[in-house]
């Protein structure tokens, strides 16, 4: 297949397509979120999320600002890398691609690290998904973004394996590279957006 | 090919998208510096605003929202619109009514 698909707007259905699917993962995402607010100010037993006296009792404070801020640079990085990839992909630039391709996906791979790394320290101080309402809400939330980083590194994962069998870039492979990029770019907007309300923000 | 050059294919050049990864950067490391500073009821605000621009910047210049067509941007903004009016609503009504939450 080599020709455009485009629909009656004149934009390519593919990518409209993709747009559309975003649109809907933000409200998903805002659903999420909104959640997470409304138990964070209201939970009635320890781990905590920010440091806190109940009681006359002090609890510290489960989240790591700077190793989440380390994660979020990972991330923002890995979207530059992706958009030099996707200048590749438009420029014809076989091997600038591969690289930058390459590039994002070990971000993606080292922010999904962060993710664990964070997720055990939590479950070894003794949150976990049923503990209280900010364990239930964090880990769903963080845990679905990083489903949605997760399958973006498997989609530029075999976006390289197909360039790999490839002398030249078609502009196909350009278009699924364009394509995937805004995927990536929505999964960092998303997380532009939960460092600052989970991390950043103190009540 | 030239890379610095602008073609019909890219919107921006490799150094433009440098300059905007080390803006993000920078903005980044502004949000956390802020974040350790007792400013007391500005922090809000100021967080919102920085987390918007970084937000608007990666829509706008790496997703390439700005040089596409305006029905993309419309159903984009729609969605991102109403995602943030449920939140502030749900928000809102269960600040208002604390008790909604423990039922």
């Amino acid at each position: 297949m080599s020709e455009q698909i485009h629909s009656v707007t004149g934009i390519d259905s593919r990518k409209l397509l993709m747009w559309i699917f975003l649109a809907s993962d933000c409200l998903f995402f805002g659903a999420l979120i909104s959640t997470y607010l409304i138990f964070k100010g209201n939970i009635p037993n320890p781990p905590y999320p920010t440091d806190r006296i109940v009681n006359g009792e002090f609890f510290h404070g489960l989240l790591n600002i700077p190793l989440t801020s380390a994660s979020t640079f990972v991330l923002l990085m890995s979207s530059v890398a992706m958009v030099l990839a996707v200048y590749g992909a438009q420029n014809n630039n076989l091997k600038m691609m591969k690289g930058w391709l390459l590039s994002t996906i070990v971000l993606g791979i080292a922010f999904l690290l962060f993710q664990v790394y964070e997720f055990r320290h939590f479950l070894h101080e003794g949150l976990g998904l049923s503990t209280n309402q900010f364990g239930a809400s964090f880990y769903l939330m963080t845990g679905f973004h990083g489903v949605h980083v997760g399958i973006g590194v498997i989609i530029l994962i075999s976006l390289l394996f197909g360039s790999f069998r490839r002398n030249s870039l078609g502009k196909e492979t350009g278009f699924h590279i364009e394509t995937a990029g805004l995927y990536w770019h929505f999964v960092d907007i998303v997380w532009i957006i939960i460092f600052t309300i989970v991390y950043l923000m103190p009540y | 090919m030239n890379n610095e050059h602008n073609t019909d294919n890219n919107h921006l050049t490799i150094k433009q998208y440098l300059k905007i990864g080390l803006l993000l950067t920078v903005i980044t490391f502004l949000e956390l510096i802020i974040s350790y500073i007792d400013i007391g009821f500005l922090l809000v605000p100021i967080l919102l605003i920085l987390s918007g621009v970084k937000f608007v910047i990666v829509v706008a210049y790496f997703m390439h929202l700005k040089f596409e067509d305006i029905l993309i941007s419309k159903i984009f903004t729609f969605a991102f619109v109403l995602a943030s009016c449920i939140l502030l609503a749900l928000v809102s009504l269960f600040i208002y009514d604390p008790s909604i939450s423990n039922r």
